[in-house]
């Protein structure tokens, strides 16, 4: 990898001109750092106590302060700033005194980034969720939503599977909509970016798996109405801000961080040895066979002929571990340096990262390397302008869907009794399905990301506490799949000599912003905050592929050696939104708060009667821990009352929607055109209207900070893909119908257990969420496998037959057969699967969801334990008809099956083997379990070296860690992992599927921070 | 509109109120900012609006190419509705065929335990009424379609729409041997072109009657308006064959024979000379009546997918088994064209090859057995005749007299020649023939009426067999 090669030296280079150094001071002087990275800290305000005398540290954390002898010997320094708790020094006469201040983790005091613009987060009347960059370093993750999973109350994400680079869910507040998206809307330093899965296969790509998490400085997640209501008609599914690190001012700063991490799967399933599946198929053969013994015929074939035919090898005592064979050993590498600096005209922050991470199955590998520059530019006291731009590039070789047979968990179908390679070394090719082994060595799948993520900025301030500010992002990705199948997969692929195919995408994300700020206190008790301006988005992708079949051989890779071009295409589509948004927030006496936004948002997506929507959103909050009442009572340090009502919409549906469209075909060499689409010139988005109401309160001098939040969203007008008659010609059409609501409670607590030399903090976030479809206008919404919309119950439920365990009579799988209605099994049980009907008989989503964590510091160590935790939903185990069917087909079995019905009396849930013999292997709730989990997600433990150990080797500090990812992991879910959707069905509705769906990573992972 | 108006007004409010340089600088941060309605105006670039589609007599003709690719869909002629009526008809006890595959649907038919959710089945019903949609859409935009091509239009959309309807009849509804016809439920008729989806969408099944009528009605009326030869398109001759299949399928032997003899003596089209040239084929060979095209770029082989080996690019999920083969006399041609140990037919081993969806040999065998049932005059030529024109050719020895074959025979060598080709099951239903100890009327052999439409359209019956 010549990349890697560059990268490196380029490296090496800036390591050497690192340098550092300080001077010394008179009369009181010192320096003023970081108590938890040691930075020094410029604009800490030094006081001496009692008087108005004060200074203020340089850009190098130094300060002098000139007192007389008697403030020498007895006053008091008082060392403050922003986001630092305060700290009281007494002099006693020393001339050098040196400070650590601690970082204050009351969150109440913090910035949240909002929309066009921040708040401190005391005044907030909505409800932000914020992750600090501290909660997303150094965890090995393949992707940045991974840094938020179990730590936002309320934010449920959902990793489809362990494969790298593939598609996340991230529900925040539940599913707003059935069939428009319900992914939040990403937004990085002000530019929304590009997220939507871009990939040719069914397995969804994740397009934020190119943003290094390591150049996070926060992340916020606007969740209620009030927050999220300035994103107008994007806002419904909440928005993710995300904001990256800046420069400070300061001697130039260098981070370099090291890691090396290796992963095994988090779970893995049991199946059957040759010995046990021999025993159970050939009593599945006697079962089925002509006599009822193994001495009879089934279909014509004698057993050994069956064998002979389907499991070739059978005989020759072979047992293979299949399961094993998924995996790879594997070896992540991670390296990222940055500087910092600046003075106060300038400000910088350079940071490069490679990031080559191994996955835990055969031949998946996802290598980063992202280079950024954030700079600012103080050119005047009027004006300001900067830059954030950062250059990608990610290689992703990539794997099959979760159903080919390619994909290297789908080895596990193959018998026990047949041997993974010939004697000659290759890939066998006579298993009873495809071998995937062959797939590894005879094929690639290659996905190269190129992009350019940035944005410039003018901020301009004509007048004292006016800011007008102006905007432009781009967000340039360019990804290329190049996939070939060698001519050893032909039966995958039908090319006896090969196929290869290309695609390339070009997403062109343009977004720009005007707007201006306007904050004014008046009469010491009124204070505005004023923001109004507008903004355009415009997308336009273009994909074109080409693909190509007959190689001379195995070395030709690139359909320019094809002897055929079988397929091509080129399409290109593009979608815009125009915005025009006002926020006023006015609080009185900085007690009562009362925020209004308003954003009037159009998209080219809209029908021609529907262009533009409108929403509002007002709210109100009250500190009444300003109030005099609360004065004495010392225990309670913040505590405000909060509410919110506002308008949200969605619009993340396909482009050109409402439109009659016909599209281009071609028959026999003339083009064609058929309708794809009937007209809605209504199609609007649809509209969350979102009620919240919290509370703030802050304990014990804050050492104890609390959020309660409850909301009610409901969605109205969805945009739905309506099932229509198919004699009309058509499947669906997209309607606004419908509605549906989540009701949800959160609850944040933060308590600081023990402060001082050995701290211990503790952070808990519960989240409980339910969703209700309360109309579909009568449609039966069908998903994948089981998973339908269904009116009157959550979304995505499992709908299907009811599996009533086995007749212990003669080992029939026995269903339930329910009342018209549904809801009772009155009618008792019946052996034919068309005779029972359907019922619901599951939820994919959970009850609640969080995290817990606590964080240790003791001297230089410092020790991070996050737990994360999901209740209540349950997992349709789509593969479960191949893998746990008691021997219906040559599938290894899961072990479980050998508990199958064999003799009259027998009790058991699995019914009696018989091959091919269909019994209870259709889609049932057999095939249904419990999802509950709870997850030691993180542990981190973390070593700084001591001042003089770092002073002696010429650093600033230096930090030795160890972290685990996905640990331990318990649940009753008897798959690989709880932690599934599968990736070639994952949508809105069809949600916690399994099928042969890869585990998650566990990880392990050692690394070293140096700072010089 | 009015709510932008009054935030602009906001904006330049604020600009007013602030000093003209200021007001530069803003016109300028605004400038960067495209920001006016006509950026939400942006139109598709691989579709056009429905009433341009339909607005000239080309485009109007392309809607009718369209219909064919609709035709060609694999769901459809593309492999699905002859394959899986083959798996149908498979007894699975003598087992001439068996599914190998793992695809479950297909599975599902050939054991004869076809579940109401049945992907396959649900997309063929989809598949099929978008075929119909759009030939009732060039039927209904016919006014539009210059004058000296309306008719052959017109008859392309026709034949299109009635060979569509007779497979889905034959498939969805009871079959017309069964008799009542008149009560026993068919599919829904429709026969307009969709501009809205509303109650009226809700089509009930029509009865075995009058879906026949509707077969009927277009297949006439598109052979009376087609020319003789259209290429690779229909043509009256086209026409005619699917009209002799369904006079056959309805016991009309007297109108079958005279169909089937129509195309023979058009004198377009020859036996070729050796079997195997009947198959596999690139472009139309001369025994050709009407094939769906496939080529490298266009169009998919479901039948190659299915029935061929890897070494052909498919996936060789359909096996023959020694019992099929045992029926054939020795010296047969048509058993040269097994191969992997007969195991496999190599009617179809071509991924790129066209599917033939009917040929002049079934013409000589409709007009042999419809001659044999309805007794002379014989219309066209002796059954002997045509029935050695078919066994000449394959060289198997002539019968020398009629007393030398039956019925039996006759089915037996239609069996033996349109193998694989998607006639099996629809010959043992019309022939009143059990599959295995399965009745030919038992609804077993019948689809279900797709879950997903009986969930969408209350007025739609599901077949009896599938009543919960």
């Amino acid at each position: 990898m010549s990349y890697k090669l560059q990268f490196s030296s380029i490296l090496l280079v800036l390591l050497f001109f690192a340098s550092t150094g300080y001077t010394q001071a008179q009369t009181v002087s010192g320096l003023v750092t970081s108590a938890e990275n040691g930075e020094p800290l410029a604009g800490i305000t030094v006081i001496l106590e009692g008087t108005t005398t004060g200074v203020a540290t340089d850009i190098e954390g130094e300060y002098n302060i000139d007192l007389n002898s008697d403030q020498f010997q007895n006053g008091v320094l008082m060392f403050s700033g922003v986001g630092f708790i305060q700290q009281s020094v007494i002099i006693n006469g020393r001339s050098e005194i040196n400070v650590q201040l601690e970082t204050d983790i009351n969150l109440l005091d913090e910035v949240v980034v909002i929309g066009f613009g921040s708040q401190i987060k005391e005044k907030v009347t909505g409800n932000i969720s914020s992750i600090s960059a501290s909660e997303i370093e150094g965890v090995p993750i393949n992707s940045l939503e991974q840094a938020i999973q179990g730590k936002a109350a309320g934010v449920f994400i959902q990793t489809n599977n362990g494969k790298l680079g593939q598609g996340i869910q991230v529900r925040v507040r539940g599913s707003a909509s059935v069939s428009a998206s319900n992914q939040p809307l990403y937004v990085i330093d002000g530019t929304s970016v590009t997220t939507a899965n871009l990939s040719n296969t069914s397995a969804a790509t994740n397009p934020l798996a190119d943003i290094n998490p390591n150049d996070i400085e926060s992340i916020d997640i606007l969740k209620d109405a009030s927050a999220a209501a300035i994103y107008g008609s994007r806002g419904s599914n909440g928005v993710v801000l995300i904001t990256t690190k800046s420069g400070r001012a300061g001697v130039t700063q260098f981070d370099a961080n090291y890691a090396v991490s290796t992963s095994e799967p988090a779970g893995n399933k049991e199946w059957l040895n040759g010995d046990q599946y021999l025993e159970l198929f050939d009593e599945a053969f006697a079962n089925s066979s002509t006599d009822g013994t193994i001495n009879g015929t089934l279909f014509g074939f004698t057993r050994d002929g069956l064998y002979d035919t389907f499991i070739p090898g059978w005989d020759q005592g072979y047992n293979t571990d299949w399961q094993e064979l998924a995996y790879q050993d594997n070896l992540s590498h991670k390296f990222d340096l940055s500087a910092s600096g600046g003075d106060d005209k300038t400000r910088f922050r350079v940071s490069g990262q490679y990031n080559g991470q191994e996955g835990i199955l055969i031949d998946n590998t996802f290598d980063r390397i992202s280079g950024r520059l954030n700079l600012d530019h103080t050119a005047n006291d009027k004006v300001m302008i900067g830059t954030n731009l950062n250059v990608i590039n990610t290689i992703n070789n990539r794997l099959s869907s979760d159903n080919a047979f390619s994909t290297p968990i789908q080895l596990v179908a193959l018998p026990p009794v047949q041997r993974p390679y010939n004697d000659d070394g290759e890939p066998s090719n006579q298993t009873v399905y495809d071998n995937g082994l062959l797939f590894r060595d005879g094929a690639t799948f290659e996905t190269t990301v190129f992009r350019a993520l940035g944005n410039a900025f003018i901020n301009y301030e004509p007048v004292e506490n006016l800011i007008l500010r102006g905007e432009f992002g781009a967000d340039v990705l360019d990804q290329n799949e190049e996939r070939w199948f060698g001519s050893s997969v032909s039966q995958f692929t039908g090319a006896a000599r090969g196929a290869a195919d290309n695609r390339y995408v070009r997403v062109v994300n343009i977004n720009s912003q005007a707007y201006a700020n306007y904050i004014k206190d008046f009469a010491q008790v009124h204070s505005i905050d004023i923001t109004a301006g507008l903004s355009t988005q415009q997308v336009e992708t273009d994909v074109v592929s080409v693909s190509g079949i007959d190689f001379p051989n195995d070395f030709f890779r690139q359909v320019g050696s094809a002897a055929t071009i079988d397929g091509g295409d080129a399409t290109v589509t593009t979608y815009t939104f125009t915005s025009y948004f006002a926020r006023a927030n006015y609080s009185f006496d900085d007690t009562y708060l009362f925020p209004v936004s308003g954003t009037v948002d159009g998209s080219s997506r809209f029908g021609e009667n529907n262009r533009y929507g409108f929403f509002p959103s007002a709210s109100v909050g009250w500190i009444i821990s300003n109030e005099n009442f609360l004065e004495d009572v010392e225990q309670i340090s913040f505590l405000k009352l909060r509410a919110s009502y506002g308008f949200t919409g969605n619009a993340e549906i396909n482009n050109f929607q409402s439109r009659g469209l016909y599209g281009a075909g071609a028959y026999g060499g003339s083009s064609g055109l058929s309708p794809t689409q009937s007209p809605n010139p209504n199609l609007k988005w649809e509209t969350t209207k979102q009620f919240n109401v919290g509370v703030d309160l802050a304990l014990f001098s804050d050492r104890v900070t609390a959020e309660v939040d409850y909301y009610n969203k409901n969605t109205e007008d969805l945009l739905l893909n309506v099932n229509v008659p198919a004699t009309t010609g058509f499947t669906t059409q997209t309607r606004n119908v419908g509605a549906l609501e989540n009701n949800g409670f959160e609850f944040v607590l933060t308590t600081r257990n023990f402060v001082g030399e050995f701290n211990w903090s503790t952070t808990f976030n519960f989240g409980a969420n339910q969703n209700k479809i309360t109309n579909l206008d009568g449609q039966v919404i069908q998903g994948n496998f089981v998973s339908q919309a269904v009116e009157g119950e959550p979304i995505g439920v499992f709908f299907g037959r009811e599996y009533a365990g086995v007749d212990p009579d003669n080992g029939d799988a026995l269903y339930y057969v329910h009342s018209a209605d549904g809801k009772d099994y009155n009618a008792g049980t019946t052996n034919s699967f068309n005779g029972a009907n359907r019922v619901v008989i599951g939820d994919p989503n959970p009850d609640f969801q969080g995290g817990i964590g606590n964080t240790f510091n003791y001297k230089g160590f410092d020790l991070n334990i996050f737990f994360q935790y999901v209740y209540g939903n349950d997992i349709y185990n789509g593969g479960g008809t191949f893998q746990s069917a008691n021997a219906d087909f040559f599938d290894n079995q899961t072990v479980d099956q050998m508990n199958r019905w064999q003799n009259p009396g027998d009790i058991t849930d699995v019914p009696q083997a018989r091959l091919l013999g269909g019994n209870g292997t259709g889609e049932s709730s057999r095939y249904l379990s419990d999802g509950s989990y709870l997850r030691l997600k993180t542990v981190t433990l973390g070593y700084s070296l001591p001042q003089s150990a770092v002073d002696l080797l010429s650093l600033r500090s230096a930090r030795l860690y160890f972290t685990g990812l996905n640990i331990l992991t318990f649940t009753n879910y008897d798959g690989w992992d709880p932690e599934v959707n599968t990736d070639f069905t994952a949508s809105n509705i069809t949600l916690g599927t399994d099928f042969y769906a890869a585990p998650q990573p566990k990880t392990f992972e050692i690394g070293i921070n140096i700072g010089f | 509109m009015k709510a932008i108006e009054s935030k602009t007004v906001l904006i330049i409010h604020i600009m007013k109120k602030i000093k003209s340089k200021i007001l530069t600088t803003l016109i300028l941060m605004v400038f960067i900012i495209s920001s006016c309605d006509g950026l939400l105006n942006v139109d598709p670039q691989q579709s056009i609006d429905s009433e341009i589609a339909l607005n000239t007599s080309d485009n109007v003709e392309s809607v009718l190419i369209g219909a064919y690719d609709a035709l060609s869909d694999d769901d459809l002629f593309g492999g699905e509705i002859l394959y899986e009526p083959d798996l149908l008809a498979d007894d699975n006890v003598n087992n001439e065929v068996q599914w190998t595959g793992t695809f479950e649907e297909p599975e599902q038919i050939w054991r004869k335990d076809i579940q109401i959710e049945n992907a396959q089945v649900s997309q063929t019903w989809d598949a099929a009424y978008n075929a119909i949609n759009l030939t009732n859409t060039v039927i209904s935009a016919l006014d539009v379609v210059n004058e000296d091509i309306r008719g052959r239009v017109e008859g392309e959309a026709r034949f299109i729409r009635g060979i569509i309807y007779f497979n889905l009849l034959k498939l969805y509804g009871m079959p017309y041997s069964a008799g009542n016809i008149g009560t026993n439920l068919g599919v829904p008729i429709v026969t307009t072109p969709t501009n809205e989806i509303n109650e009226e969408s809700e089509v009930p099944r029509g009865t075995v009657e009058a879906g026949y009528q509707q077969v009927l009605n277009d297949l006439e009326t598109a052979e009376s308006l087609l020319p003789e030869t259209n290429g690779i398109y229909a043509s009256s001759s086209v026409a005619a064959a699917i009209l002799s299949r369904v006079h056959l399928q309805m016991g009309n032997y007297n109108l079958a024979r005279e169909a089937a003899n129509r195309v023979i003596n058009s004198g377009n089209y020859s036996l070729t000379s050796e079997y195997a040239d009947a198959f596999n084929r690139t472009s139309n060979s001369s025994e050709d009546i009407f094939s769906i095209q496939v080529s490298e770029q266009d169009g998919a082989n479901s039948m190659n997918l299915f029935y061929a080996s890897a070494d052909f690019g498919g996936r060789g999920d359909i096996i023959v088994r020694p019992p099929h083969i045992a029926l054939y006399e020795a010296g047969d041609d048509r058993l040269a064209l097994f191969y992997d140990g007969s195991t496999r037919t190599g009617k179809w081993s071509n991924q790129f090859g066209n599917i033939g969806v009917v040929r002049l040999a079934e013409m000589y065998l409709t007009r042999a057995e419809a001659n044999f049932r309805a007794g002379p005059p014989y219309v066209g030529d002796d059954p002997i005749n045509d029935l050695n024109t078919i066994r000449g050719r394959v060289n198997l020895p002539f019968y020398a007299s009629p007393t030398e074959f039956d019925l039996d025979d006759i089915l037996l060598e239609r069996k033996l020649e349109l193998m694989f080709e998607g006639h099996l099951l629809h010959d043992l239903k019309r022939t009143q023939r059990s599959v295995g100890n399965i009745s030919y009327n038992s609804g077993q052999i019948l689809y279900p009426i797709p879950q997903r439409e009986i969930d969408v359209n209350p007025n739609l019956v599901q077949n009896d067999y599938y009543q919960q």
